[in-house]
């Protein structure tokens, strides 16, 4: 147990490090001077001269070999200095942080509308294969993943705030802000998790435990909820773990459409504006994100099912 | 037949949709903007003046084809690595294992565009970015699908017959693994459609003005509350694409025997402790 997991946390560290090593590199993986790119950035575009240039690398330690520019990049960026944003000047790691509670909120209200939904239909659809639950639970599953979520969230603003007025069509700051776009998140979300949680069930329904369970005469729920519910879990836990860290493809689209301000839209403004210090943080922050959820994914599989702990 | 007659179908519409647009898909006339659908535009003008329909029917030619570049580009690269990864085994195969372990785990559309911000946000860009972070799938499922291949007998033979790896690899292991690496592309090029569309929404991929259907959305927004069709219309292509796409994969992998891995003989407890 001890070494699975500490292999485990060994793994997630070199993770870390490649990602502060890609995040890093982002500048300087730039065609041209980065330095060069930088000074014109903060003279407004005025082209400098070779001797400010120089001085310039000098002082920001530009010239120096790539790993010692790495070394102290990366010292900054662990004390939460992230340099300056282009555009705006603001430093990056307060813009970050103030972006994060938006994306968190929204994030955990999705998430959790998306696998109270999709464990709710994927376990009705499983328990009656072949049913006409189960048929409209996996049709409504296909259609939802076919749906671009970005054209759900202007339907439902048509629909919910536009046509019938119930619901604000975009801001932040009110729950009333939050509904809208949590649930075009939460359904995109639960389409793929029923459709999991289904196979992951039925596979476990036709093992012989459930047969012999079954024949000892245990009730129905019991066997659902008591035999087969607990096996089917760790597979269960660890593909939705990997939907989880996938989650953030959503978030991008939907603040979008919902003009939320968090990291999502930071990072669409930031790239379009080529604004590389914030791109540099979304990066460390999304990536150290994903990072940890798989992290705490595996280690819910491994306190789930003691026969893994020896083998991951 | 039903998945060979979809596919047909698929690739005669995206082929033939453009030359059925009854109006030239970029024409700006600002005397006749945001017209309701009627005789000329079928489905209306937009805020330019252009037609709708043209530029839906032009646009089958944008997202599919960015799509199944991507598709492409990523089944090559990942086949590539898992091919050498799994055949080869040892260190390169831990390597390369870690390695796509790692891509796996980031938010994929997310990192594409990060990568786009380097090497450009325009089609070509958002394309490559695309599948730079998407091999990862190819890689992992072709190495695992060696590994239980090379273990057969079939690999025992030809080796003992003289083959070279080369040979072994492409003339005997490759055919035996490329229906599992199809219905993977299928499922694949619905992803691809789904996230080219939303970065072209957002503003990479295609350039503006290009008849895209992501890019439509977008640029119909501003116009949504009086005239919700400009919206509606193409965001409809999109899902009824990838629709298309996912059923047409649900047949091949049926066909193929994936269908319902799951729905077969669970594996006995002994199998299961060694994974």
């Amino acid at each position: 147990m001890v070494i699975a997991l500490s292999r485990r946390l060994l793994h997630a560290a070199l993770l870390l490090l490649a990602l502060s090593v890609f995040s890093f590199s982002l500048l300087h993986l730039l065609p041209g001077d980065f330095a060069e790119l930088l000074l014109i950035e903060q003279m407004d575009g005025d082209l400098p001269d070779q001797a400010t240039l120089d001085r310039f690398k000098a002082t920001h330690g530009f010239d120096q070999p790539l790993w010692q520019q790495y070394s102290i990049w990366l010292e900054r960026a662990l004390l939460g200095n992230l340099g300056l944003s282009f555009r705006t000047e603001d430093p990056v790691a307060e813009e970050l942080t103030l972006r994060l509670a938006a994306t968190a909120q929204l994030a955990a209200a999705g998430l959790a509308i998306g696998v109270l939904l999709g464990a709710g239909l994927g376990v009705a659809a499983a328990v009656r294969p072949g049913s006409l639950v189960d048929h409209a639970a996996m049709g409504l599953a296909v259609v939802g993943m076919a749906l671009p979520n970005f054209w759900v969230g202007l339907l439902a603003i048509l629909f919910f705030s536009v046509t019938l007025g119930w619901l604000p069509v975009a801001g932040y700051g009110h729950l009333a802000n939050l509904v809208l776009p949590a649930v075009v998140i939460g359904t995109s979300l639960a389409g793929v998790i029923a459709r999991l949680v289904r196979a992951c069930l039925l596979e476990e329904f036709g093992a012989d435990y459930v047969r012999t369970a079954n024949a000892k005469g245990a009730s129905r729920s019991r066997v659902i909820w008591r035999h087969a519910v607990p096996n089917a879990l760790v597979p269960m836990v660890a593909l939705i773990g990997l939907q989880v860290c996938k989650l953030f493809d959503g978030v991008v689209v939907v603040e979008t459409v919902f003009a939320w301000p968090g990291i999502g839209r930071l990072l669409v403004e930031s790239v379009l504006g080529r604004d590389f210090p914030v791109i540099q943080g979304c990066v460390l922050l999304i990536g150290g994100i994903s990072v940890l959820t798989a992290l705490v994914a595996d280690c819910l599989v491994m306190a789930i099912d003691p026969r893994i702990r020896g083998a991951v | 037949m039903a998945g060979l007659a979809g596919l047909v179908g698929l690739v005669g519409l995206v082929l033939v949709g453009p030359a059925l647009a009854p109006n030239d898909p970029s024409e700006i006339r600002f005397s006749q903007r945001l017209i309701e659908p009627g005789a000329v535009f079928p489905l209306g003008t937009d805020h330019l003046g252009r037609c709708v329909l043209s530029r839906l029917l032009h646009g089958l030619q944008v997202t599919p084809v960015a799509a199944v570049t991507v598709v492409a580009l990523s089944a090559g690269i990942g086949s590539a690595i898992g091919l050498a990864a799994g055949y080869t085994g040892g260190w390169l195969d831990r390597l390369a294992m870690r390695i796509t372990d790692g891509i796996l785990i980031f938010p994929a559309v997310a990192m594409a565009m990060v990568v786009a911000s380097l090497i450009g946000i325009g089609l070509t860009g958002t394309i490559v970015s695309l599948a730079v972070v998407h091999w990862a799938e190819y890689a992992r499922l072709v190495r695992t699908m060696i590994l239980a291949e090379r273990a057969k007998p079939y690999e025992l033979a030809a080796r003992a017959l003289g083959a070279g790896p080369i040979r072994i690899l492409v003339i005997h292991l490759l055919p035996n693994i490329l229906s599992a690496v199809v219905v993977l592309a299928t499922v694949s090029l619905a992803w691809a459609i789904l996230s080219f569309s939303g970065l072209s929404f957002l503003g990479l991929g295609a350039e503006p003005g290009a008849a895209e259907w992501g890019r439509m959305i977008a640029d119909g927004r501003t116009h949504m509350r009086t005239h919700p069709h400009l919206v509606i219309v193409p965001g409809l292509a999109i899902a009824l694409f990838v629709l298309a796409v996912n059923l047409l994969g649900d047949v091949s992998a049926s066909r193929q025997g994936y269908a319902s891995p799951r729905a077969k003989r669970p594996p006995s407890r002994k199998s299961r402790k060694k994974e």
